[in-house]
């Protein structure tokens, strides 16, 4: 079978904003950030198992950084020699498991003590975090040997608000994966996110929100663990309806009517005679009209 | 010709292992590898079963799969109850449901989730290896060791293997002795020669494991340990500790095969090296393309120029590559770096007369293409592997098929009445009207004999 030479990539991009997760925590105690990652991991895990040549890179989305999980610390001492951490459990684990899994650990144990949180920055990096995982994606198919295929795909697992600011940053990142054929998935566990919905759509990927976050890693499991190839065979839930509304440039509104810059296709809510992107002046004809009246009015008196 | 596939490979525990399994509370490296065997949809199901302690109706299973792919989902089912990876249990309702073998289960969850006995003592409980080896070293050491054998099977002079290999290489058919002289190779080892590294590495393995019954070992025992050794980490040490005797010699002829590195024979501590952590990759379907290549520092990687006007340029030093390209084509020249040889019609010839096919030579050619060479497509000139197929074929003129003769018929309506018989019946291979000789296929000659005693009988 030619798919099992294909190299299969799983980028997994974590929202681990520190102010949904404490709100969370005091909400619903027994579904934390760690037991978020936890699921993560089995999935991860189990992405990694399936066959040799499966890859996972796992990306936090910080509000303030989006951070390598993993593979990060591989990098640099590229075997495992020197790794302070390489004394895994010493149970029956997969080795190459436990040493992912520790990294994982340690490295969000790193992320989250270092960063403090300021008050004015509290959206989650999202559409960063999705760039890192498009340039890490790229970065691995030119590393790939000569003849050897790679399919990658991302899996977004979002806890936070949509951040309207993003909006452009993150249309670039959907258009540059549908480019690169990569499928976006979105596994999102509180409020509904229209951003994600396109991106899902447009890539082609699968829309989640999760009923029950405690059975996250069931969910995961279930939807998003199989590929793309046997996705076609599986049941899955159907698409959910897209909000295709466009965030307008000037307040970050999300909109379904507004003004567009014939020129440059930027998009309004209200109208400005100067468009701030590119600075075309729009030559009305009403006040013109206006005008042409008045002097007829000058004449006739 | 050799058959080497992965499906030799998954047969072999799917046939013999499960069984056992089942008795034996086994290693969770034994499921994990089993795990990896199962066809794409299959693990999909192990994974959403995983988790679920109760069993599932089976009609809830079933919709699992859109109803275009139901053949896929039979074929799921069916392997999966064919490996006893999930059982049958009446629900309350009186449903038919289905539940993951718990053995297996357990020790999937141990493999993904930890928990459980370690796998292997780790090098740890040894404290640091003062002459601990870097992964260029192990590859080097890998390369070499298996290149032993392989000169050993060429009949260089240099090369002397233990009394046990070369038994296994001519228990394998690779090699043949005649009474008291040193074995030599025969036509199924010149076929061996020309796998790549990796399917060499599985057949060879194989013949391992058949005659490891033979030899009083214990075929679960070693089986577990070459999976358990296929997932361990490339640099890292593994301690002995704990390994039975007959475990123990395994690792000796490990050692001898360049798949595990011991420093000493009794040193306390081992290192497994690249060739025996792709042996769980398998086979994989194509390795034509440069997949298998990937196995660095086997030697595999790409020497071979082929041109539209069959010279062959080999950009290689080593004795066995060079005769290895000489069992099939006609050396030129020779360089320090570069043999220059021409693939002529006689070489290719000789070649199959040894019991090599085209097939071989043309993958031989693919898997060793130089680097400049794979960027094309197809790799190997078109007109190469047209001309060494059309060779092939010149050899095999004559076509055999077995018949039955029905002659001396009386009459010329009693053979036409066969004639068309047989004919209706699609049996017939040959006829002669004029002489009134026909010949009829073994599966069609009982009913043709009946139905010729019946019209006697009428007449």
């Amino acid at each position: 079978m030619a798919s099992e030479d294909e190299v299969s990539l799983l980028v997994v991009v974590v929202d681990v904003n520190p102010i949904w997760w404490g709100q969370q925590a005091n909400k619903e105690p027994q579904f934390t950030l760690s037991r978020c990652l936890d699921a993560v991991m089995v999935m991860g895990n189990s992405h990694l198992v399936m066959t040799r040549n499966n890859k996972l890179a796992v990306i936090a989305s910080h509000c303030q950084e989006s951070h390598f999980l993993y593979p990060f610390k591989l990098w640099k001492c590229a075997d495992g020699h020197g790794d302070d951490n390489t004394s895994t459990s010493g149970d029956g684990k997969y080795e190459l498991l436990s040493v992912a899994n520790n990294l994982i650990a340690e490295e969000i144990k790193v992320l989250m003590s270092r960063t403090e949180v300021k008050g004015n920055q509290t959206d989650t990096l999202l559409a960063g975090s999705l760039a890192k995982a498009l340039c890490y994606i790229h970065r691995v198919t030119k590393e790939l040997e000569a003849g050897q295929e790679m399919k990658s795909r991302i899996l977004v697992i979002k806890a936070a608000e949509d951040c309207a600011l993003q909006y452009m940053n993150f249309m670039n990142v959907i258009f540059a994966a549908q480019k690169q054929n990569i499928l976006i998935d979105a596994c999102v566990l509180d409020s509904d996110s229209g951003l994600l919905q396109q991106a899902c759509d447009i890539t082609g990927g699968l829309y989640l929100k999760i009923p029950q976050k405690i059975a996250l890693a069931q969910y995961l499991l279930w939807v998003f663990l199989p590929d793309s190839d046997q996705r076609s065979q599986l049941v899955l839930p159907p698409p959910v309806h897209v909000d295709y509304r466009a965030a307008c440039f000037c307040h970050r509104n999300l909109i379904e009517i507004g003004y567009v810059c014939s020129v440059c296709l930027s998009i309004f809510c209200n109208f400005s005679p100067i468009c701030t992107t590119c600075e075309t002046a729009f030559k009305i004809p009403l006040p013109q009209m206006v005008k042409t009246k008045k002097k007829k009015l000058k004449s006739s008196t | 010709m050799l058959k080497i596939s992965k499906l030799d490979y998954r047969q072999y525990y799917i046939l013999d292992i499960p069984d056992i399994r089942i008795q034996e509370d086994e290693a969770a490296a034994t499921c994990l590898a089993v795990y990896r065997e199962l066809p794409p949809l299959a693990k999909n199901y192990v994974m959403r079963m995983l988790f679920l302690d109760q069993p599932l109706p089976q009609a809830a299973v079933a919709l699992w799969v859109k109803k275009d792919s139901q053949k896929d989902h039979d074929q799921c089912v069916s392997v999966l109850s064919g490996l006893r990876l999930w059982h049958t249990q009446q629900l309350q309702g009186g449903l038919q449901g289905n539940i993951l073998n718990p053995i297996f289960k357990d020790n999937l969850r141990i493999a993904l989730l930890g928990g459980g006995k370690a796998w292997a003592d780790q090098g740890d409980s040894l404290g640091p290896d003062r002459h601990a080896r870097d992964v260029d070293s192990l590859d080097k050491y890998a390369l070499e060791r298996w290149e032993v054998i392989l000169h050993f099977m060429v009949g260089s002079p240099s090369a002397a293997v233990s009394q046990d290999l070369s038994q296994l290489l001519i228990q394998a058919g690779l090699m043949r002795t005649e009474a008291g002289d040193a074995p030599c190779i025969t036509s199924a080892g010149f076929q061996f020669l020309l796998l790549d590294t990796a399917s060499q590495l599985w057949y060879f393995t194989l013949q391992y494991l058949n005659s490891a019954q033979t030899r009083g070992m214990d075929l679960v025992e070693i089986l577990s340990f070459l999976f358990q050794l296929s997932f361990s980490t490339l640099g890292r040490d593994y301690s002995v500790e704990g390994m039975s005797e007959s475990l123990l010699t395994f690792l000796q002829h490990l050692r001898e095969f360049g798949l595990v590195f011991q420093r000493k024979r009794k040193s306390r501590r081992y290192y497994p090296t690249r060739l025996a952590i792709t042996l769980s990759a398998g086979i994989s379907a194509n390795t034509s393309s440069s997949v298998m290549g990937a196995i660095p520092g086997t030697g595999d990687s790409g020497f071979i120029v082929v041109e539209t006007n069959y010279r062959l340029y080999a950009y290689t030093n080593s004795e066995l590559q060079i005769a290895l390209v000489a069992l099939f084509s006609q050396c030129l020249y020779r360089f320090p770096n570069v043999v220059v040889a021409q693939i002529t019609r006689e070489s290719v010839q000789q070649a199959i007369i040894n019991g090599i096919t085209a097939q071989q030579i043309l993958h031989f050619l693919r898997t060793r293409a130089h680097p400049v060479m794979l960027k094309l497509n197809p790799v190997l000139p078109p007109t190469i592997t047209d001309q060494i197929r059309l060779w092939e074929l010149e050899r095999d003129r004559l076509q055999f098929t077995e018949g039955v003769l029905y002659n001396q018929f009386l009459s010329q309506a009693d053979f036409e009445v066969l004639r068309d018989r047989a004919q209706g019946m699609g049996c017939l291979v040959w006829q002669n009207v004029g002489q009134r000789v026909m010949v009829v296929s073994p599966e069609g000659h009982s009913e043709v004999k009946r139905f010729w005693k019946r019209q006697k009988s009428h007449t």
